[in-house]
């Protein structure tokens, strides 16, 4: 897939589809401890990949190494490629703030601005990357933003109240709005649910589905259900005793959990561990 | 007799049930009954130390409240033989010289608390840490004997380039010649000025390690949020840190007043003592109260000493009442609160 980017903003990007993620043999270390050995895979555009397996496997890692969020821990090394659309994200002249406003990721915990109002928060993304846009424009892409991530109906009256004031499924949903308003072509999401009541989860879902079209989504996720649900294809992370962890088994969704190929895959898709 | 044996149905059954919380023992052990008790003690202990000072300095300042009334405040000279006195001057120089502190010290403090806690790698960071304490380990008297030996005969010069070039400001105006050879000895030595400079070196350290302290609290979320979005590590600081560790950085800075306004040392030997009101801290001579108590405490009569002490009192009202409103603005915040 070629998309032409416009470097200088992202705001004039048609939202015609997503990017394609591809990691190479992506090895990750915390100091002198290996997290994970050798991971490559495919996350074609406008697809949602699922990230799963039990606790300290290297998801979290693994997703973090792809909008170059692992660096910032100081001891943190990696090894590898990772291409959007075919160019490798770490190469040398590929500016990291530009990347990560390509690759844009929503976190485990609702993280809005809590100083900011709900539509500054919408816009923070812009101001940081130091985009201007006009006034109406603006108010386009606030509403654009909260009505992809099928918020808007519930804050459209107060967009001047502080973040903080929303409940976390709406902080959530708020923050996936943030991350969407720069447009990024594609979304990681680490494990958006875990704080959040049922009813927010299947609106964050719905969310996914809608966003599919333009946005190619990543998503570690520590419920099977949602993983089967969200997503088209998945890869099942494993670091058996003291390994560093790795990729068992990938492939289409209903492949991974309804004819699985590896034993340990089909051991924990059905719950038996983990 | 007869009471006890009233038969129990003689009493009506209450129509309403009035409900009273009932009390809760929180059965503490031993141990924790004596942490709590000594903790306590302690606490209390640093309240009446405190307030004793208060009282003491308030009680002997109510002579000299007496002989001169409200004109204790408005008296610039201090000339307690011709029995005119008054610490108009001094209050002046005291905040023209915290205001230089301030000035020089707030920037300095930020960029540093800023470096240390955001940009500086770890060893770095802890080798930086260190020698910020270090500075304020320093006593006073080595910061004024460096104003007065070291940085003095350099100051003049920046303060003689501050006159030219924008003396028409009347806060950097100097009653001299500015073409006229600034020399040691010159109209710009023994300024507020100078002992502005050594007083912010001595406050400079508490601002940074307030600041640095709250900025490091910023939650890491949000960073990471501000990050993810592509910002810049300004634009990170910006949007998250700064916000976040404003009560740090109001807090910080009144807590280095408070100290500027009281220090005392290194004030006595850089300045030349002066008793006119003036705002023009470039200029030869000044007074703070707290050097004009140390200057003055030595000779004092007995009714001197109650004018100092009144001084005293003064400024200790002062520096309370700054401190308390930093603590109250650091407490409010965000910052000071345990943000999650």
């Amino acid at each position: 897939m070629t998309v032409i980017m416009d470097t200088s903003s992202g705001i004039g990007r048609p939202e015609t589809g997503g990017g394609s993620l591809e990691a190479r043999n992506i090895s990750a270390w915390f100091g002198s401890n290996k997290v994970l050995e050798r991971v490559s895979l495919d996350m074609p555009a406008n697809t949602v990949t699922a990230l799963i397996g039990p606790s300290g496997c290297g998801k979290s890692t693994f997703l973090r190494v792809l909008n170059r969020m692992h660096e910032l821990v100081p001891s943190a090394r990696l090894n590898g490629e990772v291409l959007l659309d075919g160019m490798d994200i770490y190469e040398s002249g590929h500016r990291i703030t530009e990347t990560r406003k390509r690759i844009g990721m929503v976190f485990q915990k609702p993280n809005p601005f809590p100083a900011m109002s709900i539509a500054d928060n919408v816009t923070a993304g812009l101001k940081l990357t130091g985009t201007r846009i006009s006034r109406s424009d603006r108010e386009d892409l606030i509403e654009r933003s909260l009505t992809r991530a099928s918020l808007w109906k519930e804050v459209k009256d107060r967009l001047k109240e502080p973040g903080a004031a929303l409940s976390g499924g709406q902080q959530q949903r708020l923050c996936i709005a943030r991350s969407l308003a720069v447009d990024p072509e594609v979304l990681l999401m680490d494990e958006p649910c875990s704080a959040l009541d049922p009813t927010s989860t299947r609106r964050v879902e719905e969310t996914i589905h809608e966003i599919r079209q333009q946005v190619t989504v990543v998503i570690v996720t520590h419920n099977m259900q949602q993983a089967a649900r969200v997503s088209q294809q998945c890869a099942f992370f494993l670091a058996e005793s003291g390994t560093p962890g790795g990729i068992v088994e990938s492939g289409a969704t209903k492949d991974i959990f309804g004819s699985p190929v590896d034993k340990r895959t089909e051991d924990y898709v059905n719950g038996r561990f983990g | 007799m007869t009471m006890l044996l009233e038969p129990a149905e003689a009493a009506p059954a209450p129509e309403t049930v009035i409900e009273v919380p009932r009390s809760i023992d929180p059965a503490l052990p031993i141990s924790d009954k004596v942490f709590f008790v000594v903790a306590k003690g302690i606490g209390i202990s640093v309240l009446v130390i405190m307030g004793a000072i208060g009282v003491f300095l308030g009680l002997q300042s109510i002579p000299t409240f007496r002989r001169y009334g409200f004109s204790f405040f408005t008296e610039s000279s201090w000339q307690p033989e011709n029995d005119v006195l008054g610490i108009a001057a001094v209050l002046v120089g005291t905040f023209t010289v915290a205001l230089v502190a301030m000035l020089i010290a707030f920037p300095l403090a930020l960029s540093a608390a800023l470096y240390i806690s955001e940009y500086a790698a770890p060893k770095v960071k802890s080798f930086l840490i260190s020698m910020v304490d270090l500075m304020a380990a320093i006593p006073s008297i080595v910061w004024g004997l460096w104003g007065f030996f070291l940085l003095q005969p350099k100051a003049i010069h920046v303060a003689h380039w501050l006159h030219t070039h924008l003396g028409w400001i009347p806060f950097f105006h100097v009653d001299t010649d500015p073409n006229a050879a600034p020399w040691a000895q010159s109209r710009y030595a023994a300024s507020a000025f100078i002992a502005g400079i050594a007083v912010s070196m001595m406050v400079l350290p508490m601002a940074a390690a307030v600041m640095r302290q709250v900025f490091s609290q910023a939650p890491i979320g949000e960073r990471e949020a501000a990050l993810a979005l592509g910002s810049t590590r300004w634009g990170m600081i910006r949007t998250v840190v700064l916000p976040f560790g404003r009560g740090g950085i109001i807090g910080g800075t009144m807590l280095s007043l408070g100290r500027a306004l009281g220090e005392t040392i290194a004030v006595v030997l850089i300045i030349s003592p002066a008793f006119d009101i003036k705002f023009r801290p470039l200029e030869i001579g000044t007074s703070t109260v707290s050097a004009l108590i140390a200057g003055r405490f030595g000779e004092a009569t007995s009714a001197q000493l109650s004018a100092l002490l009144t001084a005293g009192f003064v400024l200790f009202v002062i520096t309370l009442i700054i401190n308390t409103l930093a603590a109250t603005i650091v407490a409010r915040s965000r910052s000071g609160a345990n943000a999650d």
